[in-house]
């Protein structure tokens, strides 16, 4: 590269020499606040070509929130009419019986499913809810990863893991918002040291003066996906935060978009 | 800090409104307290200088603070101090217009916390302290956290011509924001952690590139995430140079 990626940040300058994924996106408005463009794949895209982000794989708002159903249909028909710029997670709500949500599943398994996105905080339960059996199942059988904006339950996250893991052992635990505050930082990296399988998601809106050096620092860049909540959240801050972060380039280049590649076998 | 363009040499001047030193409760190893820190954090990223205040004027004497502050800026031009303020009823400062005039004199600006130092920002209690730095042209700064909305209306209405720059805001915020921003011209957002999805192009298309400065929050928080808000921005590159740090200097009468 012909300067370096805090320069890229300073300028405003598109990274288009990395492979960049922005592996915890959305889509859509929000009911709680102003989502400009009404966070449109369009916007979503125009805003990535701005960065120099390649791909993103999101969940849009309508799914964590009230119609996961509607939700899925959002994020394929964006992945369709924008290849190989955003693909979906597909999420389930299991608030519903089993027998939707297997419906669900099998409608997307002939498109080809990419991951799974529980939000279990706002479907108002926990990742231990039964409901999300036939998700664990397919991911398993699939060896797929779940994206999770937190890995709830009795006993904590530790302990969620423990029992999870040993149920399913094909499936790789994405521990979303990883970096939100320092508490949340070493509780996460315990997570990610105390089990090979689960991997450390940046997204979050409170990016702490030195916390991403932490975590490479404490579990390494291998296992840690750079993430933005897009468009919950603007990409940029997350994006400057990694750029200008002090880490060597190839630390930054695994985590903006090399150990998504990987994982998600993109 | 110096006075001047706010481009130099066709780069952007980056101006930090929100930087801090000084000793605090909590500190992580990461973290820096010491003005040498914070330059070397500024310089890395290729920040200019700014406005300061000391931690104890967050956590301990505001008083004190101030003097430390100003000990610790008249070694560093870089820096250029942000007092933080108290109403003037128990006489803990010094006399309001005093005070502002001190802050004016050395171009500096106030940032006042009502909800941690427990006091109310309704003229009855704090009306004299807003109206001395309304006369002397002194801004002042408050993150969200300290006051509600609510109370940031309340001050711009009872002090018009009172420059007022809200910190720290986090991206939920536009509902209340943009009526603000309709009604009261001195209304100013710290571009920092302002992130609601193509944020500061909505203030910018709406209200204009005056309204947002650019802010780190460090120690506490990261110095990319900010800049990347501004350098990114589909804006104008002279709006972009405001943004960056000609507002600042506007806000602090350096302007050319």
């Amino acid at each position: 590269m012909s300067m370096s990626l805090l320069e890229y940040a300073r300028t405003g300058t598109p990274v288009e020499e990395l492979f960049i994924c922005d592996a915890h996106a959305h889509m859509g408005p929000y009911f709680n606040f102003l989502v400009n463009d009404e966070g449109s794949p369009g916007a979503m895209v125009r805003s990535m070509d701005r960065l120099g982000i390649d791909l993103s794989i999101v969940s849009p708002h309508i799914a964590i929130t009230c119609d996961f159903r509607e939700g899925n249909r959002h994020a394929y028909e964006a992945a369709e009419q924008f290849p190989g710029r955003i693909l979906p997670f597909v999420v389930v709500n299991p608030n519903f019986p089993a027998a939707e949500t297997e419906a669900e599943i099998a409608r997307w398994d002939a498109k080809g499913i990419l991951a799974f996105k529980f939000h279990a905080s706002l479907h108002g339960t926990d990742t231990l809810n039964d409901g999300y059996t036939p998700a664990y199942e397919y991911a398993n059988a699939h060896s797929l990863p779940i994206l999770s904006h937190s890995w709830s339950g009795a006993g904590g996250p530790l302990k969620v893991i423990e029992t999870l893991s040993g149920r399913y052992p094909n499936i790789q635990f994405v521990n979303a918002h990883s970096s939100s505050g320092w508490s949340v930082i070493d509780a996460s990296c315990e997570l990610a040291e105390r089990f090979e399988r689960v991997w450390l998601d940046l997204t979050g809106s409170r990016l702490v003066y030195g916390g991403v050096e932490r975590m490479v620092a404490r579990v390494g860049a291998e296992r840690i996906l750079w993430g933005t909540d897009s468009p919950f959240i603007d990409p940029r801050p997350g994006l400057g935060r990694m750029l200008c972060a002090d880490l060597t380039d190839e630390d930054k280049r695994k985590i903006l978009g090399e150990n998504a590649r990987g994982l998600y076998r993109l | 800090m110096a006075s001047g363009s706010d481009r130099e040499g066709g780069r952007l001047r980056w101006l930090d409104c929100n930087a801090r030193i000084g000793a605090w409760s909590n500190p992580q190893p990461e973290q820096f307290m010491d003005a040498a820190g914070l330059t070397d954090a500024w310089d890395r990223v290729g920040i200019e200088g700014g406005l300061v205040y000391h931690a104890w004027g967050w956590e301990w004497s505001p008083a004190r603070a101030n003097e430390m502050l100003l000990e610790e800026v008249a070694a560093e031009p870089r820096m250029r101090p942000c007092y933080v303020a108290l109403p003037h009823a128990t006489h803990e400062m010094e006399p309001v217009l005093r005070f502002a005039a001190q802050v004016r004199q050395s171009r500096g600006a106030v940032r006042i916390f009502p909800a941690k130092h427990g006091w109310s920002t309704q003229d009855w209690c704090a009306g004299a302290l807003f109206d001395a730095l309304q006369s002397t042209s002194v801004p002042l700064l408050v993150d969200i956290t300290q006051v509600s909305w609510d109370a940031i209306a309340g001050i711009c209405a009872g002090h018009p011509r009172l420059n007022v720059i809200v910190l720290e805001t986090f991206y939920r915020v536009d509902r209340m924001v943009y009526p603000l921003m309709e009604r009261y011209p001195k209304l100013h957002l710290e571009a920092n952690t302002y992130a609601p999805f193509l944020g500061p192009e909505g203030i910018v298309s709406n209200f204009g590139a005056e309204r947002l400065v650019f802010g780190t929050a460090m120690p506490e928080l990261d110095a990319g995430g900010p800049m990347a808000l501004v350098s990114y921005a589909d804006v104008s590159e002279e709006d972009r140079a405001k943004i960056a740090g000609g507002n600042l200097l506007r806000l602090l009468g350096e302007e050319e």
